[in-house]
């Protein structure tokens, strides 16, 4: 199924029938059912243990609408698809691709729509744009892939709340097993959440969401509480989330984990830009406490392709560590 | 590009140049705010009250297109241009575009909830104004 996903993938690019003029970074927009795309990103971390370096994600996707009211999205997606060992010469990797996203969006009104199959879960700003190329960083914040299910195999309901033009929300369930569990941070078969997000004006926005989810591995319920706040003027972007999740461990009493971030964001050009983050994570059933400072830059000669850099301090020893990254989506 | 669209600034100005949302005369929808209108060329919402909307834009650099993005949705072309490459990743496209303003009247006077933006020197009785700017 993969490989005639992928044929199907390359016949269509390579095609010269394309329905619009090609833009870098919008897809190859072939018919009104139809947009192709994908992206690519390669990362070199240097530690204290050692320096790596891998070809991450190769993912292609494809989307487009079956009538008036009814979209679909696929995304297959190779993770750690080349990874060597610089420090050793070890190399590896695997090619495999997996069902990143599969869904049907199904439009009803602007206050009632249903998102059905594999979905990116609708919580905050960061597991909305988790692909390299979107981020401003490399690295991704704790906060965002050991607290909560990244994605959704199940519904969301979704819309504008009735009477508001500036307030969204998201109703979403799971109750059956991820589809392709390759890539799950958190394999489950009970999700279910609560999102919402309120713009204040075209800068300001904030949102929250609440929801709880049974890990299937280990049987043990989590019910979390989130929150973000974003502030973007188009050169500054300021933004910040954070999560309290109380876990029912089987063989011990419930606990608490923290976690959170805050992002300043720098534009001095269109194509330059500097980012600092300050994170903290804390879980107590594990005793284990971590704050974490990264600078890091940015440079973007077009948007969908970033060349970033950065460098982490851990208050935890052994875990600084510079990071570098090439990434585009096309 | 600034010197470009001071030049328009004040030549709208000076000789009151502007530009109207227009729509098919069949539809009831008789004005429309230019949040409303943002929110359907960012492609965040679809619709006005039961009324499918189809928002559709001009191809190219057009003056009008320009004070479109500057006026109404207040981004300028890179930060439009950041909003659809992110929107890409979520499976969505811009709205579609137009090669002219004649083809974008005709396009509304024959597509029921079509709307988009032409001279208002170029508006008479086959479409319906629901904005100016």
């Amino acid at each position: 199924m993969q490989f005639r996903f992928l044929s199907l993938y390359l016949i269509v690019l390579t095609s010269p029938l394309y329905a619009t003029p090609y833009e870098f970074g919008h897809g190859f927009n072939l018919h009104d059912s139809l947009t192709a795309g994908g992206y690519v990103s390669t990362e070199f971390e240097s530690n204290q243990q050692a320096d790596t370096f891998t070809i991450d994600d190769v993912a292609v996707m494809a989307y487009g609408n079956i009538g008036s009211n009814v979209s679909y999205l696929a995304e297959l997606e190779a993770v750690g698809f080349y990874h060597k060992h610089l420090t050793n010469g070890n190399e590896g990797g695997s090619q495999k691709f997996h069902i990143e996203r599969l869904y049907m969006d199904i439009w009803m009104s602007d206050t009632f729509n249903f998102r059905v199959g594999k979905q990116i879960t609708p919580i905050g700003y960061w597991n909305l744009e988790p692909i390299n190329v979107l981020r401003d960083t490399t690295s991704n914040p704790l906060y965002s892939s050991l607290l909560f299910p990244k994605f959704l195999t199940g519904i969301d309901m979704n819309g504008y709340l009735p009477q508001s033009s500036t307030t969204r929300y998201h109703l979403f369930g799971q109750a059956t097993h991820d589809m392709d569990e390759e890539y799950i941070n958190i394999p489950n078969t009970h999700f279910y959440g609560l999102s919402l997000e309120h713009e204040l004006s075209m800068e300001t926005s904030f949102g929250g969401s609440i929801g709880e989810f049974i890990a299937l591995n280990s049987d043990e319920k989590t019910r979390f509480l989130q929150g973000n706040v974003k502030y973007d003027n188009g050169s500054l972007l300021l933004s910040a989330e954070a999560i309290t999740a109380q876990t029912d461990y089987q063989h011990a009493k419930s606990d608490l984990t923290l976690s959170g971030y805050l992002q300043s964001v720098y534009h001095f050009s269109n194509e330059h830009a500097i980012v600092g983050r300050y994170e903290y994570y804390d879980d107590q059933h594990r005793d284990y406490k971590d704050h974490i400072g990264i600078f890091g830059y940015s440079y973007r000669p077009i948007y969908p392709v970033s060349i970033k850099g950065e460098y982490q301090w851990h208050s935890q020893e052994n875990e600084n560590r510079t990071l570098l990254s090439f990434s585009v989506l096309f | 590009m600034k010197k470009l669209l001071i030049f328009y600034f004040l030549y709208g100005s000076l000789f009151g140049a502007e530009y109207s949302i227009i729509i098919s005369k069949k539809i009831t929808l008789s004005e429309i705010t230019s949040q409303q209108i943002r929110d359907l060329f960012l492609m965040k919402r679809h619709a006005i009250g039961n009324q499918k909307i189809i928002p559709l834009n001009l191809l190219g650099q057009d003056p009008s297109r320009i004070t479109f993005e500057n006026e109404i949705l207040k981004m300028d072309r890179d930060r439009l241009n950041t909003y659809w490459v992110k929107q890409h990743f979520q499976g969505l496209t811009p709205p579609i575009t137009q090669p002219s303003h004649e083809s974008i009247k005709a396009f509304v006077q024959n597509v029921e909830g079509a709307i988009g933006y032409i001279p208002s020197s170029m508006v008479d009785s086959s479409v319906k104004v629901i904005y100016e700017f």
